[in-house]
């Protein structure tokens, strides 16, 4: 848009990223009774790795999500982000929902400049980093368009955008392409592996769907229902960018469809 | 018929003429006395000589300005108070009850007593306009707050929003399809009830031009007054709707 930009600032430090769970157990209080959502949760994160989560409905996938993102404090155990405990919120770790949740009333280029309020850049650095995530995720042109007036993918697109643009080291993604159709959720996960490839922060993708679980991550943990616990955990060993019907894949497709389906048997 | 509305946007006249029309050939048909039916020209006449004489700008002002007044501090009481009652349990739990048990009191059923505490000046109307817009836009504003969604906070607790941003970006403009409503209805509810204060008591006003004409068996001042005052809350409406338009753009139709 702007014929000469400014610099852009970084704004977290480039730090790794690496996520370490320890012990990790959560309850919910139902009925004054306490129970049990996640037990025993332990996983090491490698910096930049994507780690690919699925489990039937109901085994505390996004509420582990939701823990690593900080909207939810109330749990026993340790998580640490690049050795700093998780507290709360923070921009080091961004996160993408299924639904958009883009507000409404503001244009696709606000919302996502919105995320940037917290780091007070000056209105020209906004603009220059905002255009460049618009760009990034193939949305030009589609600036000043209001949330409705988008795509289910398109809005997707946007909350990528938002949730990049604070450059955070860690991005959580709770079922991002769930209500998307076929086609337009292939697309995502081309795009999301090219974002991945190309920023190399950490990605955890929470998701139902095996086959986008093993052609985005590095691992994928398969997660035990009722309390949610850690079943498997799955080293795929491909280079990214992959072939979606790589052999290997398909035959890890069969190893876990076979563990999920085992587990909705008993 | 919403097509055939958009698509002859004069359409709207044909009632009022219509109207006028058959008053004009009932007027002058000479079946009815001309002193309790004036004919349109009659009251047309009359009304404009109470604008050259300055005596219908008196009454405008006076009306107009107690409305401002009224709405502007009982649309401020009641947004900070529903806001209150949507965020706080304590208000919610104290307040609640007699507030749902007052907003049942027509506005004019406080007439009399408010006469015998504040006299039958402009304190009295004011306040009534006051408690007429109040309770709408509290009603409003507690709803409005109430169902913003838990989804709205999350992300602006993830982004780190500063408070202010919180407040004008989120919560305000989440709030707000809901709050518009209720500060039409409670602008809508206070013009109404003013005119009723207006004809019960004081020397100056719309609603006192019509009940002074009304003395007087001035049936065609009566008139310019009833016409002014359902012309003027159709203005109030019409444009609070258009601001409604505007500020609420980004909603799908």
């Amino acid at each position: 848009m702007t014929a000469i930009a400014p610099p852009i600032p970084p704004l977290a430090l480039d730090t790794p990223g690496a996520l370490s769970i320890r012990g990790l157990n959560k309850h919910y209080p139902i009925d004054g009774r306490r129970l049990p959502v996640l037990q025993h949760i332990d996983l090491q994160v490698q910096p930049g790795e994507f780690i690919a989560i699925v489990g039937a409905s109901g085994c505390g996938k996004s509420t582990l999500l939701r823990l690593i993102a900080g909207l939810e404090t109330d749990y026993e155990g340790q998580m640490q982000l690049d050795g700093k405990p998780i507290r709360g919120p923070s921009l080091d770790r961004g996160m993408v929902f299924q639904d958009h949740r883009l507000f409404p009333w503001k244009t696709v280029f606000d919302n996502i400049a919105l995320a940037l309020k917290h780091s007070r850049l000056d209105k020209a650095h906004v603009a220059a980093r905002v255009n460049e995530h618009i760009a990034l995720v193939g949305l030009q042109g589609f600036e000043h368009a209001y949330p409705h007036q988008l795509s289910g993918g398109m809005a997707q697109r946007a909350a990528i955008a938002r949730a990049l643009i604070t450059q955070p080291k860690l991005l959580l993604l709770d079922e991002p392409f769930g209500a998307l159709d076929a086609l337009t959720r292939v697309r995502m996960q081309q795009e999301l592996q090219r974002l991945w490839i190309q920023q190399r922060s950490t990605m955890i993708m929470v998701t139902h769907d095996v086959e986008e679980a093993l052609y985005l991550g590095d691992r994928v943990i398969v997660l035990e229902p009722r309390p949610g616990r850690i079943r498997h955990v799955i080293e795929v060993g491909l280079a990214h960018p992959r072939e979606r019907n790589a052999a290997r894949l398909q035959s890890l497709r069969q190893e876990i469809l076979g563990q999920l389906l085992s587990q909705a048997g008993h | 018929m919403r097509r055939a509305f958009n698509g002859q946007p004069l359409l709207w006249l044909l009632s009022p003429a219509a109207l006028l029309l058959a008053w004009a050939l009932a007027a002058n048909s000479g079946a009815f006395p001309v002193q309790l039916l004036v004919p349109p020209q009659a009251v047309y006449h009359s009304f404009t000589e109470l604008l050259v004489s300055g005596e219908l700008r008196e009454h405008l002002v006076a009306s107009l300005s107690r409305l401002g007044l009224g709405f502007g501090i009982g649309a401020v009481a009641g947004m900070a108070f529903g806001t209150a009652m949507a965020l706080s349990r304590n208000v919610e739990a104290f307040c609640g009850p007699l507030f749902h048990c007052v907003r049942q009191i027509p506005s004019i059923a406080l007439i009399p007593m408010f006469i015998l505490f504040f006299g039958v000046d402009d304190v009295f109307k004011v306040l009534i306009v006051t408690k007429a817009a109040f309770f709408p836009v509290a009603l409003a504003a507690c709803e409005g707050v109430r169902a913003i969604p838990r989804a709205y906070f999350e992300v602006a607790s993830l982004y780190r929003l500063p408070l202010r941003s919180l407040l004008t970006e989120v919560a305000l403009p989440a709030a707000a399809p809901t709050l518009l409503t209720g500060l039409r209805i409670g602008l809508s509810r206070a013009w109404m009830v003013l005119v009723a204060t207006e004809l019960l008591a004081g020397d100056i006003g719309l609603g006192q031009l019509i009940e002074m004409s009304r003395q007087m068996l001035r049936i065609d001042l009566v008139m310019v007054g009833v016409l002014l005052i359902g012309l003027i809350g159709f203005c109030l409406e019409g444009g609070f709707h258009l601001l409604e338009k505007r500020l609420l753009r980004w909603k799908p139709l």
